[in-house]
């Protein structure tokens, strides 16, 4: 895996994090002692939409030990309601209250946050605030939604309908009349939460004195998170530090400031005293952001070979109850996107985005996981409706390797990808011809085996120029510094925040090779607004090729500079033939790399404290800033191949084989990107089968504790087989394209293709999930083998 | 409320006595995070679920979240904290260190208490073994099957070398 032109890019080496989190000694949000601290617990709503009549606090105020009681009419005298309102046609504006005054919109809302000394108290006295509700009619499914007379989420928009993009590529209905066929399928992906293990929690610190907030939560974003804590609480971004420690998880849930965070900071300024809050597992499940629940549908109209001539896509996105992102930030890139292995240029979309009485949506690993199930799925409904093998119709329609870089019909550019080499690889190790023998042989047995295959490109590098093309406000630029010490300690920042991937380890490779010293030498401090610069934080895949792009660009600057001092201390004119090697000087003698006897130690003492031995006109000191706007989008490739066993009796599905062959360019760290694609896998998987946030028809969330909220376990995950078949990107820092959440998307697509390639001798397809026992055996009843397909 | 009345009792906690005043609602977990400022026991779910808060009670397992604290005076409660000695991982934590056994660390507490128990009872553990015990933990980060591997790694190590400490 490891590029012969590197040396510390993509070698094995194991985490620098895991001592202290291994030991007990981790430091995440609730482990920060902070002596004197008031505890937050928030009254919410349990109705789905409903009108506050009034508060009662006073059998709470009156409890020993609480401090104070807040609601949404003292936080709108603190702070500034939110308004989400990017310049996008279609989107309607959204505003929301820090908390809500006069409306509550989903079970859980909070409408007041007891403070007390101690959190049992806290708890106790939230139970004896009284609030009087008019219960409205609620929204529960996007169809409803949708209905001309249906009830309004929000009273301020003309419609549920909060966003609507609609595009038109090439010539779809032309494309249509020429058809041999039109063939329509449809994907329904259910509400999931993103679940990390550590729940939300924050604590705020006022310093009367010199008016300012530090405020310590567990944030992937902590720089962007600061300008909106900031400007919600009107102070400036001066007057506001974001610390992020370790971070438990975060797989998108902790990106936006939640009105919780955003109400304890204006408290504890208000009371000017320290507080602090954890969301317990049942908040974390009613009211932390949520995701998925998107209907699509595809016509493809074929050519009687099978070549796809034209594709429609219509997706309809439940997003909840409030816009802590504009409405088209998920759809909209499945749009952008959906065709991504495949040729095709005349392609048509309409993306709804609904607003309904439930938690609002955000990103979750893969936001826009529902893209390779629905393209490997319509390329197998195409295999169906034709009676044509699934791999002869993807190769038929898979973009050859001389067509990149290719434009698809949304004008994305597809470049330095490989779906071809990957399908191929992973099909050659699952055995594929094989396959189908044991498949014929088993079914004759009664045992009914599938394989479901999906080739995922995803999107990973979100640059600023794909914001701007889907409409998006956001900037994908990143930031860094670097500075060798006196001693030459090699100290180093970007602008992500961490929670888990191992950033210490892989981007230390990244600074490493870009310097010219051991990833062992590297310190990176990151999670801290005031020592890290400002970049965009963790997102999408981007922390490799945007952060570690960034560093390994700042690097090199360094050693730039480091190599001229070099130069000059050891008498010569210019760098040229000298390089820094694991931080010593080596000079080429007759094509010999040989050592000089200088040091990073040797030239970072000379930079600071020997300023006056530098070459003329050169600034004091080691220190390095670099910003970076990466492509307006990378990509990364793979293709994942399932086979499964479906026992038709119950329902059960169980995994025989699971191989993933994958591109992600080149790897930092090789043990990091292998763990990131098993956890997204996983999530992926977990996701398909069992994860399901559900709401009953009146908006009760029946899904708030882990029992009712499942996810699969270790018994339930398959092993992964993983074939690395990485080439690097040619446009950006070192070849890294990004990764991480196309495991998610390969792993929705594969096992449901799976299931219902176990399932085609009953002429049934699944097209919802979760894959449950219940679901699938609703499908098979009263049916039977079809005579032609036992 | 006389039942919320605090009580003296002392949590024998990693061969310390603590002595504590704690309401008798007071759960382990909290009573280990703030009263013996043990913060290497992590609270996922509070409800016995997500395994994050187990430590060992008299060299068992338990979920410190489904415990209160005034339930375990008389018993021995091992922490996260006592796994390393003199700051030397123990076999299972140098192993999941090697295999990549963590990612965001949160879970990782309870994963190594559950199978610092299992491993002493069960020396040679088969994968399906392993994956059982296993599924009392969620781990939202690895997919799980780097910790298998770094449990059958420590298995090993220690059938090999009883005395072993990690470098």
């Amino acid at each position: 895996m490891s590029h012969p032109e590197f040396r510390h890019i993509g070698q094995h080496l194991p985490r620098k994090e895991d001592y202290r989190l291994l030991t007990g000694r981790g430091r995440y949000v609730d482990d920060i002692e902070v002596p004197g601290a008031l505890h937050a617990c928030f009254v919410r709503s349990p109705h789905a939409h409903a009108r506050i009549v009034s508060i009662d606090r006073d059998a709470a105020a009156r409890m020993p030990g609480v401090v104070a009681i807040v609601t949404g009419q003292e936080l709108a005298l603190w702070t500034n309601r939110q308004r989400m309102a990017p310049p996008i046609d279609g989107l309607q504006p959204m505003e929301m209250d820090t908390l809500p005054t006069a409306t509550v919109r989903f079970q859980g809302d909070p409408v007041a946050c007891v403070i007390a000394t101690d959190r049992y108290v806290a708890e106790d006295a939230a139970e004896q605030v009284n609030v009087a509700y008019e219960v409205l009619p609620a929204v529960t499914t996007m169809w409803q939604a949708l209905e001309p007379d249906s009830p309004r989420v929000d009273e301020s928009l003309t419609s549920n309908l909060l966003s609507h993009q609609h595009a038109d590529h090439g010539d779809v209905a032309a494309r249509k009349r020429e058809a041999h066929r039109v063939i329509e399928s449809t994907f329904s992906q259910h509400r999931q939460t993103h679940l990390p293990i550590e729940t939300r929690g924050c604590i705020a610190l006022w310093d009367a004195g010199r008016e300012h907030l530090t405020f310590h939560v567990g944030t992937q974003v902590p720089h962007p998170y600061r300008t909106t804590l900031a400007s919600r609480l009107r102070l400036s971004e001066s007057q506001v530090t974001v610390i992020s420690q370790d971070v438990g998880g975060g797989f998108g849930q902790k990106i936006a400031l939640y009105r919780e965070e955003l109400t304890v900071a204006a408290v504890a300024r208000h009371l000017q005293r320290p507080v602090r809050w954890r969301e317990d597992r049942l908040e974390n499940l009613l009211s932390s952001s949520q995701a998925r629940e998107d209907f699509c549908r595809t016509r493809a109209a074929v050519s009687a070979e099978g070549r796809l001539l034209g594709l429609e896509l219509e997706i309809v996105e439940d997003f909840g109850a409030y816009s802590f992102y504009p409405g088209n930030y998920l759809a909209r890139v499945v749009a952008m996107i959906l065709t991504g292995p495949y040729r095709v240029q005349d392609y048509s979309y309409d993306v709804k985005v609904v607003l309904s009485n439930k938690v609002g949506n955000g990103p979750m690993r893969a936001p826009m996981a529902i893209t390779s199930w629905v393209m490997d799925g319509t390329m197998d409904a195409i295999a169906r409706a034709l009676d044509l093998d699934p791999v002869a119709v993807r190769r038929l329609n898979m973009l050859q390797p001389q067509e990149f870089p290719y434009t698809m019909a949304t004008g994305e550019v597809l470049a330095d990808i490989t779906p071809r080499e990957t399908l191929e690889g992973a099909l050659a190790a699952i055995d594929y011809e094989h396959f189908r023998q044991r498949q014929q042989q088993a079914r004759a047995q009664g045992v009914y085996l599938g394989l479901g295959i999906c080739t995922v490109v995803e999107s990973t590098t979100y640059g600023s120029r794909f914001y701007k093309a889907a409409g998006i406000a956001g900037s994908g630029h990143e930031a860094a510094w670097l500075r060798i010490e006196p001693s030459g300690a090699v100290n180093a920042s970007v602008g992500l925040g961490a929670t888990g991937q191992g950033y210490e380890t892989s981007l230390a490779h990244a600074v490493a090779e870009g310097l010219g010293i051991v990833p062992q030498q590297v310190h990176l401090h990151i999670g801290h607004t005031d020592i890290a610069p400002y970049g965009m934080g963790s997102r999408g895949a981007r922390g490799g090729t945007a952060g570690g792009g960034t560093l390994y660009l700042c690097a090199q600057e360094a050693q730039v500079k480091v190599l001229a001092i070099a130069a000059e201390l050891l008498g010569l004119s210019d760098s040229v033939g000298l390089r820094l090697q694991d931080g010593r000087v080596e000079r080429i003698d007759n094509g010999e790399w040989t050592a000089t006897g200088l040091g990073l130690a040797d030239v970072a003492r000379t930079a600071y404290l020997d300023p006056l031995a530098l070459p003329a006109g050169m600034s004091p000191g080691l220190e390095f800033h670099k910003t970076y706007e990466p492509p307006p989008m990378t990509y990364s490739n793979s293709t994942h191949v399932c086979e499964v066993e479906v026992d038709v009796t119950t329902g059960a599905i169980r995994f025989a084989r699971y191989v993933v062959a994958e591109d992600c360019g080149t790897v930092l760290s090789p043990v990091v990107v292998e763990g990131q694609q098993h956890g997204a896998i996983a999530m992926g998987l977990s996701g398909a089968l069992y994860e399901h946030v559900q709401y009953d028809e009146t908006g009760q969330n029946l899904s708030g504790t882990l029992a009712d909220y499942l996810m699969a376990t270790a018994y339930e995950l398959p092993h992964f087989e993983i074939i690395p078949m990485h080439t690097p990107n040619r446009a950006t820092p070192a070849g890294i394209k990004g990764m991480a959440e196309g495991g998610v998307m390969g792993a929705i697509g594969a096992l449901t293709n799976a299931v219902n390639d176990a399932l085609a001798p009953f002429d049934v397809v699944a097209t919802q999930q979760p894959l449950t026992p219940m679901y699938l055996r609703g499908l098979l009843r009263d049916k039977s083998v079809s005579i032609n397909k036992a | 409320m006389s039942n919320l009345e605090k009580r003296s009792i002392t949590l024998t906690v990693n061969g310390h006595n603590h002595e504590l005043v704690v309401e008798p609602r007071k759960l382990l977990a909290d009573a280990l995070r703030e009263d013996c400022r043990l913060t290497g026991t992590h609270v996922g779910c509070e409800h016995g679920v997500c395994g994050a808060c187990t430590v060992l009670v008299d060299g068992k397992p338990v979920r410190s979240c489904l415990t209160y604290a005034i339930q375990m005076e008389g018993h021995a409660v091992s922490t996260i904290e006592s796994v390393a000695v003199d700051g030397a991982l123990s076999p299972l934590q140098q192993a999941l260190h090697e295999e990549h056994g963590l990612q965001c660390g949160f879970c990782t507490p309870g994963i190594v208490m559950t199978f610092e128990a299992f491993l002493k009872h069960t020396p040679e553990p088969s994968e399906e073994e392993i994956r059982d015990v296993l599924s009392g933990n969620l781990c939202r980060c690895t997919g799980y099957q780097n910790i298998v591997k770094a449990v059958q790694k420590a298995a090993e190590q220690m059938r090999r070398n009883p005395d072993y400490v990690a470098p």
